[in-house]
Parts: C-alpha cells; structure tokens; sequence
C-alpha cells in the first residue's frame, strides 16, 4: 500500500519528518517497504536552457527547439507546447528517462524532424494536479541540473506492507487514523454535506437475495455524464499511490477506495436490464471478468446480476460487458458491504484478485459505505457532469456498523504482556475509536466498544495487542521464563561422525524428476507427486537420495573437483498418500580420486571397500556390527559390486557400484559408489561396557589356504571362528593373492588368527590344536588347501 | 737388560701402540676390534703376562700393578675415544636423517557438515541448554495440522500468502501438503500431551524442512525452520523477549540489540516480528538493512487462545509463546553468506569453506 504524504497530510495534519512518521507506523506495526519519492520517479529529467525555437516546417502547432543540457551539443527537440520562448529554462526528459505516466523517453521523428527527448509540464513529471504548458523554471535554474535536486521535493510515499487483518489501513483514512491516534492528532472527518440529488433520476431497484453474505447494498444512478480523463492532479495521486489512471469515473472510484477505504463499482446503466440482484450464481453460469477471462461460477460465488445475466463477482471484479467506457453516458454506482469468507473463496476458486478483493477479504469499514458513495457521486458529478439519483439501499445500514463490546480484564492483559499498562494507553485507544468504560462492579475491568473499522478485534487477547502496539515492544522488559526441568537425553551423532570420516555433506531438495526416480526405484504407483510443482524436475517426493547424490557429484566434477565424497541426511518419501511414510536416511556417494596427488602418496580412486569401509566404521561408531550379503538384485546397481547391509536381522540399506550407464547419464565415470542406510530400521546400539584388560598373552598366528574364487570371504570366517572355538579373539584376512603361482580361479588367502584365554597362557599344543581344527575345517567346508 | 725391564719395555710399547691406534681409530666397530685385540682374552696385553711365569716371584707383583695400570689407561682411553666416536657418529646419522619439516604433513581429506545443519545443530544446543524438548514432525502434512488448527482457516488471505505445495488428492480425500511451516509440529506435541493426559508446561524446539512454492533469487521452495513454544501458567511477552534476547545473543556469540515489531500471524495474538541490529554495519545504515540499521529475522507471538483450544488446553489457566525462524537466513546473516542459493547447490569448494 502506498502512502503519498500530501495525500496523508488531508487526513491528519501531521507536521513531523518523514523518518519519524516512517518509524511510529513501524511500532504501531505498519512495516514501512520504503519510502520513495517523485525525485527518484524522474531521474534523468535535467534542466534546459532555450537556445533557439522556431516552428516546425510541416506542422503549425509544433516547435523546433534547440536546447542546452549542459552537455557538449545542444539537444534538438520537437515541442507541442507554446508557452516558452528563447532563454527561458525548462524540464527536459532526455533520452532514456522514464517518466512518472510510464512514458519511455526515446530518440524520435515527429513530421520528420529528430526529436532527441521531451519538454515537460508539470503533469507530465507527476509534480502537480494540472498543467498548462511546459513547465517553466525561475531564470537561475543551474542548466544540466536533475529537475527533482534542483527542486528539492519533499513529498515522499510511503511503501507499507499492511497485514491481512487490517483491511480498514488498506487507505489514507485508516493509516492516518492510527498515526493521529499515536501523535495526539485530530483525525479530519471526510466531508458530511450530501450530495445534491436530482427527483427524476429514478434509484435503481435492489434485490439481496441471501443477506448474509451482503449485510448492506447501496447503489445509485447517475444520468448525463460526460466521461474524460480525469484531471491530473487525482492521475497524479493514483500514480503516486500506484494506480493506473484508466478513466474519470474508474479513477474516481479508485481515488474513494484508496482515501477511504471502501471499494466500489461503477456499471453502465445503459448495458443493464432490469432490477439489480445480489445472489448465489447458478452452477454453470459464466461471465466474462473485465479482464477478458471467462469464469465459470458455481453456488458457491456471491454475484450482482440483472435480470438477464451476472455483471459482477461481488467484491472481486464486474463483467467487461457491462463496465463504465468514455462513451458511457449514465451509471450505476455500488457501495457495499460483503462478507470477507465469501470474498476470499470466490476469489481462490475463480482466482480473480482485484484492489477490491484484497480490501473485502481483509475487512472494510461498513461506516464507510455511504461517506464513500456521497464522495464519489460528488466527484463524479463535479469533474464529469451528471444527475444523481437517490441511493437504494437494502440491509440494515445501522446494524452492520455496530460496535463490538469486549469485557476485558486488565490483570489478564498485563499478566500477557509481563508488563504494567499506564493509564495513557486508553487515551491512544480511545484515538483509535474504541470507547472503554470502567466496570465499577469489577476492579480491574474494563468495558471495551470496539469500532466497525477493526473487524481483526474480538476477544480479551486481541485487546492485548493493541495495548502492545500502543504502549509499544519496546517498553516490555526482556525477561526469562523460569527453566523447565531438563530431561536426559542421548545425543545421536549421525551425520556429524560421517564427516569426520571426510566426507562432505550435502542438502537436496526433497522432490525430483520423476525420470531420475525410476532409476533407483519401479514404476510401482507409489511416487507421491505434487500438484504444482515448480518444475518437472522438482514433482515428484524422492524415494533414493541417490539420484541428488549423483546430481551433486556431477555439479561438483564439473567445477574441476577430481573426486567428490559426499553424505546426505534427509528423508525419503513413499507413498501411496493413504499410507505414506518418511523414512529418515543416511546416504553417501563417492566418486573419481580420493586424495589429490600429494608427495607421500599417489591419489587413488575410490572402489567398493572404500565406500564399504566408510559404512562400517559409521555403524561401529554407533554401536552397531554390520554384515554384508550379495545382492545382485538392487536397481540402479552394479551386480557383483552390491552388497545388502544386515544389521541384526534387519536389511537396513545396500552399498555398492551405481550402474556403468547411470553413471555416465551423469558426467561421472564409471567408479561411482553409493550406500544408504535407514536410520529409523537401527536400534540403539550397545553402549560401551567396561571390561577387565586380559591378563594373559595372546597368540598370533597365520594360515594361507587356496581358495575357491566364489567362496565368500565372510563364509570362511564364520567356518573359521565355530572351528577354532572360545579361544579365537580375532581372525581376519591379512593377504590376498591371485596372481602367479596361483591356479586359475583360486584365490590364497592368509588369516590371521589372535589366540588368548582368560584364566590361563595359552601353550603351544593349544594354539596347534586350533590351528589343525581350522585347517580340517577349511578341507570340509571348502576343499580349502593349506599353502606352503 | 733384566726380564723385567724388558717386560716393562714391551709393555711401555704395546701401551703406547694401542693408545695411538685407539686415537686414530676412525668408527665404533673398529675401536671395538682394537679393544678386544688389545683387552681382550686372547688380547696382546693379555699374552704379555704370559712372560710373567719367567719372572722371579718376587718381581710378579711388580710387574702386575704395571700390567693393571696399563689396562687401566687402555680402558680409560679407549672409553674417551668411543663416547668421542658415538658422537660424532651421532652427528653424522642426524645430519643424513635431515627432512624438509615444511613438506605438508600426511593428512586426510577434510570432511564438512553442511553450514544448515551447522547452523540447527547451533541453536537447538541453545534451547536444549534452556530445558527445551526436541521433537520432530512430518513434512507431508494435511490442512488441520498446516493451517486450520493454527487458526488459518480455508478463506483465510494468510492462507494464500503461503504458497503451498499440494499432492494430488488421493480418491474423496482433501489433498495433503507440503507443510509451509513447522508450526504444525506445535499442535502435534500439544496434542500428544494432551491426548496422552498430560498438562502444560511444554517447552518445545522443532527443526526441520519446510516448503514453499516460490523460487527465485531470494526464495527456495524447500528451507529449513526452527520452531520454539513454550506453555506454562503466566507465560506473558515478556518471557519472550527475554528468550529472543537469549537466544539472538547466544546465535551470533555477542550481544545483539533486538527490536520487537508488531505484525499479524494467525497463530499468536499479540504477534511480533523480530529485527536484529543489522551485523553489517552496525545499525549505520546499508544495502542489506536498506538503510534501517534493522534486519528481520523472524516472527514470533503469544499463542493465540484458538490453537490451544484447538489442541484442548483451556487458555484461560495456561499461555504461551512461539516463535519460528529460517535456518538459512540466520546462517546468512551470521557468516555473510549472500546467497540462498549457495545452500542448495552444494559446491563443496563452499561447503568445505563453510562448513564445521
Ligand atoms: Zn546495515
């Protein structure tokens, strides 16, 4: 909402500077966006010196003028106007300027003489009501001057962003209202005098069919106008406050609503036929909006309608059939109150927004009904010409400005706020149009009227804010609630322990392409897509993360990175919607070299074991032991290269190498390796348990068998340690070998064996005996043969 | 010449060959071959006693003592000469292991926790220490929890101001959402309380992802937001800012001058929004603050009576605040990150940069 000074100025007269203004709307909670001023509208229009005029060889009425800018040649400019001569100083919009109307200044040929910019009146830099000719500047204007310096505007406009409650500051009256109420200022009453009514203008007929949803209709006829543009001062105004100035009686109607807060509507009486009618569409009734959009309406849309047709969307927008032109001679104009619910449903279903929408929705000040009617058809009859008819008005036009009454307890106010109200507060409030009177049965209550204007106050706490807003945030201490008692909780780390393994972590969006969703997972109609995504990359909820993974790695390798290991904590999302669920996830993706080259070691690419590794050591770093199982069948995965994670008897997640051609679907190469574990399938975990350190020596030995190539490798441990019995403290895999010496399809294997008993030192015959055990073993089990 | 004297003489020569050879003796292997060819049991000191048995008794002692003291020298001299040679020795192993200490050490690649989680991790730790609840909620929402029971009802213009993403509605039933804000993790904990017959206090933070339709320089349709309520007898505004002021504080590790003002949320009555002294240039005046000194950072009220009804807690015994803040924004602020964008993108030359 934009707020011209001068034009706030006519309803309270407040003197102070624009900085204090723009800093009391702020605590009384009207964020001021900005402040401009015309000065900035008309940058680039500089003050010229009249160096030659002469007339325009091809048109009597133009001038061609030639023009010093304070620039090294004087501009030539065809001019219409004739009230300057030789030396006189003038506005000059040079090329490139845009002026207040929207006017482009460009190089140009009037009649075939160059025109390299524009005098200007001053209408035309949206500095004064009307204009008559250029405007001319006194004699000591400095030439090449900007205009809006030299003149030193002060008129400034206010930018405020009006929260939806306050429909009623949605115009100068209601913004002013609360800024006199601050300053102590009187608020000037619109004028009382009606308008002058002509007998033979007969009042349209009103029908309100449904009178909750239109409380109060007024309408009223005006025959024998004459339709212009309106003056340039109300298009200035319109301009200043952010209108678009379309024609005399619209502007009219919009200067009203933006001075007084009341929307109105103007028909063309002669486009109309028969009595008006303020009722429920019919479902499939349509109407062509003035924007040229045909609506289809449903019961559920409040229309004003003749008898023939609807010609309007009540509150939102009239038909373009029926709306007001330059050869529009008689109109009909409304005033009226509708119910802010129905407003604000026709206008989401329609989606139809109009000024007049945004004010109804918010709540208008039915008080404002008749002031604003009397002031428009006054204007209009004034600029345009024009009998008015008498007002028709259907509705109880007492009953809808009644005041509200709230009995309000100043100890619950106060315990709310944490700070005591001074009795100034009520003085403010009272400016503000509430009327409170004291309970004398009741101490500390007060009985508070609230106005039509303030639809937004209804209970105690609503009350609450005003005091705040009036006594202002600043003045409540800060204080500290008293500390609730702390309850014990585990504090998880989860992807900070991946990092600390060097991994980078990564936040995606949360909805992807549905083609990027089929390549880790089925068409199975378990996607759960949005209705209005932003894009077709971004509709459908993940159910991988690995498809951003990739997305990451590929954006990352593109900007020079030779590797990439990134972690990403989020949820993934399945449906179907009746049934859906957000799984919390831990995924990791890495990629190309895991180190750059350095002087102690050659970079490396990551493989299988690195991302492997990295999963393993996560699940240990919370408790947990993890097995990995082949599983040739995962989309999107590498067979051979994929392994399902078991964690007790859960499969929580896969690692493995993403498939060669969705790899290179994203630039990568083809060692891309990922994994992701659910995190809501992981229990707790073990917590650390102390145990005694062993007091007698352990025994280390080593095996290295030839092996079977299919065999697992996690298969043979198991054999491994039931052979070997309470004593093995550890066996692992220490040497793997398939090169020369080794028979096709073998492989040899050394394990490490770590022997140690609890209550005695191991001998020799004991660790043999474990040894024989675990080759016997191997010889069953596997047709393993003990090597050399 | 006597025996003795010659067994003297002999020995006078070997002594003064040995020490000779031990000076010059060039390395500790060597001085060790000396000593034993000298000292040692088959050493030539040793076979000059052999020729004691020729002499008389009586001059054995004699020549003893001398034997012994020219052991006595040897050794002595031999000791000075090793300790001289293990130094040197020394010297010349530590020159040859000389390195370039400034070569980079053995490190491992650095990992990093995204400046956003950072950034939630930060202030949950504030409101933890402060005795706060940590909870979690869906991010697909339906409209009761999202809307309605935050006391923005269907024709609502807030409701509007929301940008909200839909799902495709699933048969009869009302399209569910993206939740727009956290907010509706507020009525899940009360209600749970509620349901579970529990009663105030409650003293919540609730982290998460929220969504809004909305994307260009300033907006991403996905952000993350911290939520704050606290519900207890006598909880006024005052508590509020007090805890703003805390919190605002404890965030940008110093002491930031806050500024309360009033705003309309349909959730809290009276509501307020929430600037900070503008870090960038200390409330002078600049492109960030667009001249103000202040800059928004989030919104917050008391607990409007309709959403704790809504949730079955009798207003009139219990009040509350709230409060809710973009993650992201904060972030930006405090690190002067200029761009939302930055967040999403996921650079890793930034995020390391960034990132903890
Ligand atoms: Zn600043």
């Amino acid at each position: 909402m934009k707020i011209p000074l001068s034009w706030l100025k006519e309803h309270t007269p407040i003197q102070k500077s624009v900085e204090v203004i723009a800093d009391t709307l702020v605590r009384l909670g009207h964020e001021v966006e900005g402040i401009e001023t015309p000065r900035s509208a008309v940058k680039g229009v500089r003050v010229g010196h009249i160096l030659s005029m002469e007339k325009h060889p091809d048109a009597d009425k133009l001038h061609l003028l030639s023009i010093d800018v304070g620039e090294v040649e004087p501009l030539a400019i065809v001019c219409g106007a004739s009230n300057m001569g030789v030396g006189d100083k003038i506005p000059v919009a040079t090329v490139g300027t845009s002026l207040p109307n929207g006017l482009k200044i460009k190089k140009g040929k009037i009649r075939g003489q160059a025109s390299f910019g524009m005098c200007c009146s001053e209408a035309e830099l949206g500095l004064a009501e009307d204009a008559d000719g250029l405007l001319i500047l006194p004699k000591d204007a400095p030439v090449g001057d900007e205009v809006g310096t030299y003149l030193a505007l002060e008129e400034a406009v206010f930018d405020l962003d009006i929260t939806p409650n306050r429909g009623d500051c949605m115009s100068m009256r209601g913004i002013a209202r609360d800024l006199a109420a601050d300053q102590g200022l009187p608020l000037i009453e619109p004028s009382d005098e009606a308008v002058q009514v002509t007998e033979s203008v007969s009042a349209p007929n009103v029908r309100v069919l449904g009178e909750g949803d239109c409380p109060l209709y007024t309408a009223c006829r005006i025959d024998g106008i004459k339709v212009a543009a309106s003056p340039d001062w109300l298009q200035a105004r319109l301009l200043a406050a952010g209108l678009r100035p379309i024609h005399g009686v619209v502007d009219v109607i919009n200067y009203t609503m933006l001075d007084l807060g009341q929307p109105m509507h103007a028909f063309d009486a002669d486009t109309l036929s028969g009595d008006i009618e303020v009722r429920l569409a019919k479902d499939g009734e349509t109407f062509v909006a003035l924007d040229g959009r045909e609506v289809s309406l449903d019961a559920s849309d409040l229309v004003i309608a003749d008898a023939e047709k609807v010609i309007a969307l009540a509150g939102i927008m009239g038909s373009d059939q029926t709306g007001v032109s330059e050869s529009t001679t008689q109109i009909i104009l409304e005033s009226a109150a509708f119910k802010a619910a129905k407003i604000s449903t026709s206008r989401r279903t329609k989606g139809l927004v109009s000024d007049s929408s945004m004010r109804f929705e918010r709540g208008v000040d039915p008080a404002m009904i008749r002031v604003a009617m009397n002031q428009a058809s006054q204007m209009i009859i004034s600029l345009f010409g024009g009998k008015v008819s008498e007002t028709t008005c259907v509705g109880d036009a007492e009953a809808v400005i009644q005041d509200k009454h709230i009995q309000v307890s100043m100890q619950r106010i106060e315990a709310r706020l944490g700070v005591d109200v001074p009795e100034s507060a009520n003085d403010v409030l009272e400016r503000m149009g509430f009327s409170i009177v004291r309970d004398d049965s009741q101490a500390d209550t007060l009985l508070f009227s609230v106005p039509s204007h303030r639809h937004d106050v209804s209970i105690v706490e609503d009350i609450s804010e005003e005091y705040a807003r009036v006594i202002g945030f600043d003045a409540i201490p800060a204080v500290m609630p008293p500390l609730a008692s702390i309850k014990p909780r585990k504090v998880q780390k989860t992807v900070e322990s991946a990092v600390e393994q060097g991994f980078v972590q990564v936040i995606n969006y949360a909805f992807i392409a549905a083609d990027d969703q089929r390549l880790f997972v089925p068409d199975d109609g378990r996607d759960l897509v949005l209705a209005n995504p932003i894009s077709d990359a971004m509709s459908v909820m993940r159910r991988s993360v690995f498809p951003s993974l990739l997305n990451t790695a590929k954006y990352n390798m593109n900007r020079q990175q030779t590797g990439v290991a990134l972690v990403e904590l989020g949820r993934v999302y399945e449906g179907p919607m009746s049934q859906r669920k957000e799984i919390n996830v831990m995924a990791w993706l890495m990629a190309g070299e895991l180190q750059t080259d350095a002087w102690y070691e050659k970079a490396r690419k990551a493989d299988f074991f690195d991302m492997k590794g990295a999963v393993e050591t996560w699940l240990t770093g919370r408790g947990l032991t993890a097995r990995f199982m082949v599983d040739d069948d995962v989309q999107g995965f590498q067979s051979g290269q994929t392994a399902k994670i078991f964690v007790g008897k859960s499969v929580v997640g896969h690692v493995g190498k993403v498939d060669e051609a969705i790899a290179s679907q994203y630039d990568l190469d083809t060692n891309v390796f990922v994994a992701s574990v659910n995190l809501d399938l992981l229990h707790a975990g073990k917590q650390a348990k102390f145990q005694p350190l062993p007091e007698f020596p352990s025994i280390e030995r080593d095996l290295v068998f030839l092996f079977d190539k299919t065999i697992a490798s996690e298969s043979i441990l198991q054999a491994v340690r039931k052979a070997c019995g309470p004593s093995l403290v550890d066996a692992h895999i220490f040497d793997l070998y398939d090169g020369q010496g080794v028979p096709d399809g073998q492989v040899s294997l050394g394990i490490r064996f770590v022997l140690q008993h609890a209550k005695r030192t191991l001998t020799q015959e004991d660790s043999d005996q474990a040894m024989q055990a675990v080759i016997e073993a191997m010889k069953t089990h596997f047709e393993a043969v003990l090597r050399g | 010449m006597s025996e003795l004297d010659a067994l003297k003489v002999a020995l006078k020569t070997l002594q003064d060959k040995a020490l000779d050879e031990f000076s010059n003796a060039e390395s500790l292997q060597a001085l060790q071959v000396l000593r034993v060819s000298y000292l040692g049991k088959k050493g030539e000191l040793t076979s000059v006693l052999k020729g004691v048995g020729k002499l008389p008794p009586k001059e054995r002692p004699v020549i003893g003592q001398f034997v012994n003291a020219s052991k006595q020298t040897l050794s002595e001299s031999l000791e000075k000469r090793e300790a001289c040679l293990a130094l040197k020795e020394k010297q010349v192993r530590i020159e040859a292991e000389r390195i370039d200490v400034t070569l980079s050490g053995r490190t491992s690649s650095k990992g990093s926790l995204h400046p956003v989680q950072q950034g939630l991790n930060e202030m949950t730790a504030i409101f933890s220490q402060l005795g706060f609840d940590i909870a979690e909620g869906p991010e697909i929402e339906d409209e009761f929890h999202n809307f309605d029971a935050l006391n923005i009802p269907q024709e609502h213009p807030a409701r509007a101001m929301h940008d909200t993403f839909f799902f495709h509605p699933d048969g009869d039933e009302k399209a569910n959402l993206l939740r727009t804000h956290t907010s509706p993790v507020q009525i899940r904990t009360m209600k749970a309380c509620v349901d579970a017959g529990g009663e105030p206090p409650l003293a919540v933070v609730a982290t998460g992802r929220v969504y809004r339709c909305d994307y260009d320089v300033t907006h991403s349709p996905m952000f993350h937001q911290v939520e704050v309520f606290k519900v207890d007898k006598n909880i006024s505004l005052a508590h509020l800012k007090g805890v703003l002021q805390h919190f605002l504080s404890a965030y940008f590790e110093k002491d930031v001058p806050i500024r309360l003002r009033p705003h309309y949320f349909p959730f809290t009555e009276p509501s307020a929004e929430v600037d900070i002294a503008c870090v960038f240039c200390h409330q002078k005046g600049c492109r960030v603050c667009k001249g103000s000194g202040w800059i928004e950072v989030l919104g917050s009220g008391m607990i409007h009576p309709n959403v704790l009804k809504s949730v079955g807690i009798d207003s009139t015994v219990y009040s509350g605040f709230a409060f809710g803040l973009g993650v992201e924004r904060l972030v930006m602020l405090k690190y002067g990150i200029p761009d939302l964008r930055l967040f999403f993108e996921n650079d890793v030359r930034f995020l390391r940069r960034m990132g903890a």
